[in-house]
């Protein structure tokens, strides 16, 4: 068996070795042109998630192939992606995923260089998130910038005439619609699970207003989860959440909460508002018929009377290292025509990825906020994140749903008050930096 | 059959066929590849994967047992397990029900095919389906708290079936039940066709009744599918996953039983080592299990399959 498999090992070098010799010729992504080399042909099959958008990307592919008319792709859309991905990348049933959890030093291992994160970064926003020493191995497929959705018309009805900036506000908010309005105050989307891991993606710039604290200050950081007294930092995050449970203002029953559902009924006007992504924005505005009803605002923490959206690329699309070097030239083309040409991001509601796109309208509420992308990793320290969330099991930002579900259970139930539940958070990062001796600051 | 000499070590040597040895060791060759290949390979390989430190992409080295020790270090993976006591109360319910509807379905009911059908056919339906058909059965307002409203009992007095954690692991145990009763059931009526009618005839000679043919006709004859189904239902309790895992929201609110938390020990938190402890666990409790169940109905059996031996014997001296 070992010998076989070292045979197997060999081989694989070899051939490593062999494309690594040909990677060379490879161009990089800010060297290629559309409409250069239009005779290329090449079959790609593309994992990504966005099951709800197969028409939308199958047209793509033919727009595409009017340049190039001999690449074929075959979108290979899974609902369960983030754990699908994971198992299938390693393996050469794919041309183009959508980059999973995988370690920044690992990357290589699986994806082809994109080029230098020098040079592409100052052709594309958030470029950095999925590069390791200089190198680009992942392009955003879209930009987001985190807020809240919220309802106008529901607002307006509840008589909220100025954006909540602050939790209080926010809460405050909440019950102007109970009191006003039929509307649903907040809804959770407790059931489909990860509408709640959604959550962690407000405790960095949003919580502090720094763009190092999510991936540079948080693995270091003693106890994080703290109260800090002035309603800003992770604990004001998930406060609003325990207290909007607490005070009554999320829906009746939430186990049997259904995530297509909401879109109609935030449209209509049934919910006033929900914690998510912009990417979420143009779902709720195509669920009905109130699309202008549909607003986006930042998230209601202020620090040193300024607000902060955190906004970074969504899933980044990778080249599989094992795929031959015409399907990896044809995966280029296709990633810079998706990139410069389909209008995804703007028609998506996206922050634009190439740096000349224009920005959609609903980021109109986002004026004079700061949008900030998290920085990445410093040097050496890339996979310290990824290994302290599966160390101390919270998983933030990176699946951890059951943590933030677990609020609303206790809050509904009465059977832990919240402070608790962050010194328990605090105990497990803590326990995890000790395991994985991380030096706290 | 003792006068029939047997054939001696010696010749029986001589007469080995070889080609026939060559055929059965050609057409086990597939099948036994394919055990070892998709059984006991990732299987000796989750034993060593229990004792590193690793994840799907990483190994960051030998812990030994420490893998082991965390899990009974912390008390939610004691209360994960726990949660099996409610399926298996669940599966003593399923088994009685299945066992009641064969008997019954059994003594030659009229339309029984068809029953046997409806309370078969749940058991067709793919797990995730049924899944979200009770999603929307428990949802508040609809099907069935409409059933309860049209019976008679106010809405406010309901409890809500996923939320209150009192009752929402009786819901999901509910869900399988109504999946897998009907299954038991056809099994069970297949043993139970299989037992001589004539024994019914001769115990109502007899004068036994319906009750009495059950208990000493039907039950000792059944025993080794009704040993089998026991066995399965109560293992398959302790590794419950389906209805957790799509009705309860991926195991929110309460629960997640013991296979919903390896899922996220390797899914979630990329620990496969630590999930590959878990598993070794669960499998320990199964075996464990199925010997105690074992002992425990060899012990109490006995008396039921004399009394079957006897029943039997004398029907035979009847005749």
């Amino acid at each position: 068996m070992k010998k076989i498999l070292s045979l197997v090992l060999a081989v694989c070098m070899l051939l490593g070795l062999a494309s690594f010799a040909s990677a060379e010729e490879l161009p990089t992504l800010d060297q290629i042109t559309l409409g250069e080399n239009t005779d290329l042909a090449a079959d790609l099959v593309f994992a990504y998630h966005r099951t709800d958008r197969r028409e939308m990307l199958e047209g793509y592919v033919k727009e595409f192939q009017k340049i190039y008319p001999n690449i074929n792709i075959t979108y290979d859309l899974v609902t369960d992606y983030a754990e699908n991905a994971l198992l299938r990348v390693g393996t050469d049933n794919w041309t183009i995923m959508g980059i999973p959890t995988v370690d920044k030093d690992e990357l290589s291992k699986y994806f082809i260089p994109l080029g230098s994160l020098e040079t592409l970064d100052g052709l594309y926003n958030f470029m950095s998130a999925q590069a390791y020493d200089g190198v680009c191995y992942g392009l955003p497929s879209t930009g987001n910038a985190n807020g809240v959705l919220y309802n106008k018309a529901v607002f307006e009805k509840a008589g909220i005439t100025e954006l909540p900036k602050t939790p209080d506000e926010f809460i405050a908010a909440l019950k102007a619609v109970k009191e006003n309005t039929d509307a649903i105050p907040l809804y959770t989307n407790y059931a489909a699970g990860w509408t709640m891991g959604a959550w962690d993606a407000y405790i960095g710039v949003a919580a502090t207003g720094s763009a190092t604290y999510f991936n540079q200050e948080l693995p270091h950081a003693k106890d994080p989860f703290a109260n800090r007294g002035d309603g800003t930092g992770p604990y004001a995050v998930y406060k609003i959440l325990y207290d909007a449970v607490k005070e009554g203002l999320i829906e009746e029953d939430y186990t049997t909460t259904d995530w297509e559902g909401c879109k109609g009924m935030m449209n209509r006007g049934e919910i006033a508002t929900m914690v998510l992504g912009s990417w979420a924005f143009t779902q709720m505005q195509e669920a009905g018929d109130h699309p202008e009803d549909i607003g986006y605002m930042a998230f209601p923490i202020t620090i040193d009377g300024k607000q902060y959206a955190p906004a970074g690329g969504d899933y980044n699309f990778g080249i599989n290292v094992q795929a031959t070097d015409d399907q990896k030239l044809a995966a280029l083309y296709y990633l810079k025509w998706l990139t410069h040409e389909s209008g995804f991001t703007f028609s998506e509601g996206g922050v634009p990825i190439d740096k000349n796109g224009a920005y959609p309208d609903l980021y109109a509420a986002f004026a004079g906020i700061d949008m900030l992308a998290d920085e990445p990793a410093l040097p050496g320290e890339e996979t310290l994140l990824n290994e302290l969330n599966s160390e101390s099991e919270l998983a933030l930002n990176a699946g951890g749903n059951t943590k933030v579900q677990e609020i609303i259970e206790h809050a509904f139930n009465g059977d832990k008050d919240f402070d608790a539940i962050m010194a328990d958070w605090n105990e497990a990062w803590s326990d995890a930096q000790e395991a994985l001796k991380v030096e706290v600051k | 059959m003792n006068n029939i000499a047997a054939p001696s070590l010696a010749q029986r040597k001589k007469k080995i066929n070889w080609q026939k040895v060559l055929l059965i060791v050609t057409f086990s060759f597939v099948p036994l590849f394919l055990l070892i290949l998709f059984t006991y390979v990732p299987f000796f390989k989750m034993v060593k994967f229990s004792l590193y430190d690793m994840s799907y992409t990483k190994n960051k080295g030998y812990v030994g047992f420490n893998n082991y020790l965390k899990i009974f270090k912390k008390d939610e993976y004691i209360g994960a397990m726990l949660l099996s006591l409610y399926y298996m109360a669940g599966a003593v319910v399923q088994l009685a029900l299945a066992l009641f509807f064969a008997t019954l379905l059994s003594s030659g009911i009229k339309g029984g095919g068809l029953f046997k059908g409806i309370m078969f056919f749940p058991f067709l339906v793919n797990g995730i389906a049924i899944g979200y058909i009770f999603k929307f059965f428990y949802t508040r307002g609809f099907v069935l708290d409409t059933v309860l409203q049209a019976i008679g009992f106010p809405l406010e007095k309901l409890p809500y079936w996923l939320r209150d954690q009192s009752v929402n692991n009786w819901s999901l145990v509910f869900t399988s039940v109504w999946k897998y009763c009907g299954q038991n059931m056809v099994l069970f009526i297949g043993a139970i066709a299989s037992i001589d009618p004539t024994l019914y005839e001769a115990a109502t000679i007899d004068g036994a009744n319906k009750w009495q043919q059950f208990k000493a006709i039907i039950l000792p004859g059944i025993k080794t599918v009704f040993m089998l189904n026991l066995i399965l239902s109560i293992t398959g309790s302790l590794s419950a996953f389906e209805p957790a895992y799509v009705v309860g929201s991926m195991g929110a609110n309460g629960t997640a039983t013991f296979f919903i938390k390896i899922h996220q020990m390797a899914h979630v938190n990329n620990k496969v080592g630590m999930a590959c402890a878990m598993a070794m666990v669960l499998m320990a409790l199964i075996i464990l299990f199925t010997i105690a169940q074992r002992l425990f109905f060899r012990y109490v059996m006995k008396d039921s399959d004399n009394t079957f031996n006897s029943k039997a014997n004398k029907a035979k001296t009847l005749w």
